[in-house]
This record gives C-alpha cells, sequence and structure tokens, in this order.
C-alpha cells in the first residue's frame, strides 16, 4: 500500500498507509495526524489541510489546479514552491510514497 | 466501597444504579440512551440559548428535547463526527421544512447528488473570483451603504440602515439578480427563512413564504436567457450554460437566498457589538486593523449564525457514547460546539487573542459553508475596516438597548448606534 510520512514541526515523523487513490488529507484526518484539520471534507475550499511536500518527492505530482492554486494563497502558514492541498494530492500508480512537512498553523 | 458506579469515559457521567445491561461485554456499559431534556422550552433558547447549552453539554452530548421535537447534538466531537461521516448522517431529512419552503437544495441532498449542484456554482465564490472582481464591487456598495447609514446620522440602526441593504445588495449582485433589488432580497430572504422554520404549520407564514418563493421562480425564469447572452460573473450565469434541471437551479438559488444574507449580516453586526463592549479589543483592532479577520472568527464562534442545522441518522449507531435509533432526527448544535469547553478555554468569552482552534461555525465536510470566502472577504476585509474609519468613537446607544435573539439562527435585532 502507498505511504504518507507526515513530519510535524517538532521533527517527529509517522508513516501512514493509504489505500489505493487516497489523497493526504483524508489519510490524515483517518489517523488523526495532527496540524491537518481538513475542514471542508475535501473540495479545495477551507486550505485546512496544508502540507509541504518533500522537495525530492514533488517532481512526480501533477501541478495544482486552479482552484488549489488560488486556495493555497489562503493559507495561514506561509505558502512556498512546496505547498500543496492535502486533499488534492492523491497517492497511487507511480506515486507509491511521500513525505510531506505539517506546518506549525493551520487555521 | 467496593461499588462505585461506573462513569462514562466520554461524558464523566454516571449510569443510574440498576440500569446497566448485565449479560452484555464491559463496553457495552458505556453506551446509554438519549436523557430527556423536557426543560428546555423554545422561547428560552429564542432569548439566549447559551446557559441552557452549558447545562446540556454538562449532562450528555446528545438528549432528545420535546420541545424541539429532535435530538439535540450540543458537544464540539459530537457535532464533528456528525459533519465528517454524511454515510451515517444523512442531509437528505425526511418532511424537511427546509424543502418544503425552497424546494430541494444542495444543502439538503447527500453526495454523488450534491456534488453535482455544488460543482455548478463554479468559481463564483471562490477566493480568485472574490479577488478579482467581487471586492471591488463590494466596496462600492460599502460605501453607498455606509454613506446612509451617516446620512441618517447618530442614532440610526446598525443592522437595518446599514448592515442588511450592504449585505442584501451584495447577494443580488452575487446571484445576477439584476431585475430585483436589495429590498426584495431581505424579503425573499426572510419569508422563506420563516418557512424553514414554520414548526408551528402557521398558514400565513407559509402563504409569504410561497408567495417569495414564485417571485424568485419568475426572476429567474428572466435572468438565465438574459444571463446566457451577457455572462457576467454571477451564478445565475454560470448556471445558464449549464446542464443542470430548473428544479435544482431554483432550490439551490432560494437556500443561497436564505443562507447568503442574514449570515454575513448577522456577523457584521454581532462582531460590531462585541468589540463595543469590550474596550481594551475596541482599541487594539482600532490600532491595528489586520486584526479584524481575527475578530471575525472569533465573532462567529463565539455567535455562530446558523446555530443548528439537521440530520437524520441512515441506522441505529451509537455517537459518543449514546444510542440513536435509525431515522433519528438530529439538530447539530454548532452554537453550543462553538463553546464546548474540552475544546476552547474560557469559550463564554469574546476574545479575539484567544488560541487559534478550529470552530464549527462554517460546517464541516461535504456541505462546508460555499460562501465562507464571500462574508469573510464582504464583512472582514472591506466592512470592517470602513465602519471604524468612517464613524469616529463608535458606540452603543447607551438609551436604547441592543437586542441579540435567536438560536436556530442568532444575530443582533436591534442596534441603535451613535458616533461623533
Amino acid at each position: 500500500m502507498p505511504t504518507i510520512t507526515f513530519e510535524q514541526p517538532n521533527g517527529t515523523a509517522t508513516d501512514v498507509e493509504v489505500a489505493e487513490g487516497g489523497n493526504i488529507m483524508r489519510a490524515a484526518v483517518a489517523n488523526n495526524i495532527a496540524g491537518i484539520v481538513g475542514e471542508c471534507g475535501g473540495q479545495a475550499m477551507c486550505a485546512t489541510c496544508h502540507v509541504y511536500v518533500n522537495p525530492e518527492d514533488a517532481a512526480g505530482l501533477p501541478e495544482p489546479s486552479e482552484d488549489e492554486d488560488e486556495m493555497l494563497d489562503c493559507t495561514t502558514a506561509e505558502r512556498t514552491e512546496h505547498s500543496r492541498l492535502g486533499c488534492q494530492v492523491s497517492l497511487g500508480g507511480a506515486l507509491q510514497s511521500i513525505r510531506v512537512a505539517v506546518p506549525s498553523d493551520q487555521v | 466501597m467496593s461499588t462505585a458506579p461506573a462513569t462514562c469515559p466520554f461524558t464523566g457521567a454516571q449510569a443510574t444504579p440498576g440500569t446497566a445491561p448485565v449479560p452484555h461485554a464491559s463496553t457495552e456499559s458505556a453506551v446509554r440512551e438519549a436523557p430527556v431534556a423536557d426543560w428546555v422550552k423554545i422561547e428560552d433558547l429564542y432569548r439566549d440559548p447559551f446557559p441552557i447549552y452549558q447545562r446540556l453539554r454538562a449532562e450528555a452530548p446528545v438528549h432528545w428535547v420535546p420541545a424541539v421535537n429532535r435530538y439535540m447534538v450540543t458537544s464540539y466531537a459530537a457535532c464533528h463526527e456528525i459533519e465528517q461521516d454524511e454515510a451515517r448522517f444523512s442531509a437528505n431529512e425526511r418532511n424537511s421544512l427546509m424543502k418544503r419552503s425552497m424546494g430541494h437544495s444542495m444543502l439538503r441532498k447527500d453526495n454523488p447528488e450534491h456534488q453535482v449542484d455544488r460543482d455548478s456554482y463554479g468559481a463564483t465564490l471562490r477566493p480568485g473570483t472574490i479577488k478579482k472582481h467581487w471586492n471591488g464591487i463590494f466596496a462600492q456598495n460599502n460605501e453607498k451603504y455606509l454613506g446612509q447609514l451617516l446620512a441618517k446620522g447618530p442614532g440610526a440602526d446598525f443592522v437595518w440602515d446599514y448592515a442588511a441593504p450592504y449585505t442584501a445588495e451584495n447577494l443580488r449582485l452575487i446571484c445576477g439578480f439584476h431585475n430585483a433589488t436589495q429590498q426584495d432580497m431581505q424579503r425573499w430572504s426572510q419569508t422563506m427563512i420563516d418557512g424553514t422554520g414554520n414548526y408551528a404549520d402557521d398558514p400565513e407564514v407559509w402563504a409569504k413564504a410561497e408567495a417569495s418563493s414564485a417571485e424568485v421562480d419568475a426572476a429567474i425564469d428572466q435572468m438565465l436567457p438574459y444571463l446566457a447572452k451577457n455572462p457576467d460573473h454571477s451564478l445565475l450565469s454560470n448556471l445558464a450554460s449549464m446542464p443542470i434541471p430548473l428544479e435544482a437551479i431554483r432550490a439551490n438559488l432560494k437556500m443561497t437566498i436564505g443562507g447568503g444574507l442574514n449570515e454575513p449580516r448577522d456577523v457584521l453586526a454581532t462582531t460590531v457589538w462585541a468589540l463595543l463592549q469590550n474596550p481594551g479589543q475596541l482599541q487594539a483592532v482600532r490600532q491595528d486593523p489586520a486584526l479584524l479577520p481575527k475578530a471575525f472568527e472569533e465573532s462567529v464562534r463565539w455567535v455562530a449564525p446558523i446555530g443548528m442545522y439537521p440530520r437524520e441518522t441512515t441506522q441505529e449507531l451509537v455517537l459518543e457514547g449514546v444510542r440513536l435509533p435509525a431515522g433519528a432526527r438530529l439538530g447539530v448544535v454548532l452554537g453550543a460546539a462553538n463553546r464546548d469547553p474540552l475544546v476552547f478555554e474560557d469559550p463564554e468569552t469574546f476574545n479575539i487573542f484567544r488560541e487559534k482552534k478550529p470552530h464549527l461555525a462554517f460546517g464541516g465536510g461535504v456541505h462546508f459553508c460555499a460562501g465562507t470566502w464571500i462574508a469573510r472577504a464582504q464583512v472582514a476585509q472591506v466592512a470592517l475596516p470602513e465602519v471604524f474609519e468612517k464613524l469616529p468613537n463608535l458606540r452603543l446607544d447607551p438609551a436604547t438597548a441592543s437586542i441579540d435573539a435567536g438560536w436556530v439562527f442568532r444575530g443582533m435585532t436591534k442596534m441603535p448606534i451613535l458616533w461623533d
């Protein structure tokens, strides 16, 4: 199964397994990962599942859609070139593992 | 004593001695029936629901409340669980007054049907369109209606002479009703909302709701062909080119007229009312208007404009230790969840500097408020800075008391103000 590694601001890391096609936000909420809220249930409407994707893993990801891009402007923590919404990044296929950093603030 | 009663791990409540189902496994003893809160009265909820919520929450996360004819869910954890699980908690309520008053909108549909309707709203309510298009229009409308408030002079009512017409005019343009006035929007909104809350089945209330519903249908029928030829950024313009049944368009627009007017109006007034009663925080936002978005979020946490919405169980289940039958009609009481002391420290106090935690005022899960960013923009970004800029020494009129009221919907019903 695909694996997501969540790295907290204090450096602790947690591995979570996710079904093929599952997204980062769902996996985080289902496994009580601190710092991922996922308020809007995955509609790219709330910007509370913001993560920073490990640069080495970012190359394999599709570009953010227009909806995701404008919502990333509304994140509480600073947006960087590695910022993504967890609900818009799905695991599976060629993408079997990813490491993401959880921001210090989500609301 | 060797027979101390078991304590519920979720609520700290203790089972009545002798009622435990003896043959069941020990985990079963934590499950209980919903207590009955026959002491809750609608008129008390309307005046001030918060002491009632405190008492309910302390006793159990879920109660059967005869006066409301529903289970009321008041803990943050239980409300949050419902929002995130539409398989067990359906939005498609049977015998829904909202369906009768406004038609079957996306707010009372489950996925996948809900998502089709929701997607039909397109980019109109999204941050990019707000930034590029709506913020400028909100600023113009704010100048106009704040100007009318100034012209009326000290003693004017903050809600009815400013917040209501300002938010109604914004909503008129967002919807695309170029054939209506902001006064029409206010009348449509209130009469159809009154239908949604017409538990007393008052025929006069239904007559007014039906008249407004017919007016909205006629306005939509007129606007759709016009906007198909002359597109703009409005919802109706977007819908004019979508393969969405007219019945769904009508119901969704009526839901939006109901949910898109009173809520920004109420959060605008409640935020100002709260700040005017907290001089330290008022001074802080005057010195640093960048704090106003914080004041907005704290305001909707403190008094959620939509205090309760319905769900229905699809199966028998246990919610936070309370057994509920299949088909149980629930009231998800956001107004109570947002003041749950297990989540928010000193929850009854308005405090813009409190530790930030996610509140539930916009709901959560797939029905998360589609107008969230519109509300934040028109209230926190456009209106609030200008209110404090243009109304020097703004204060509540000490001679005429303001009134806050309501529980399903809560806001200021009267707010006379003075300024220098």
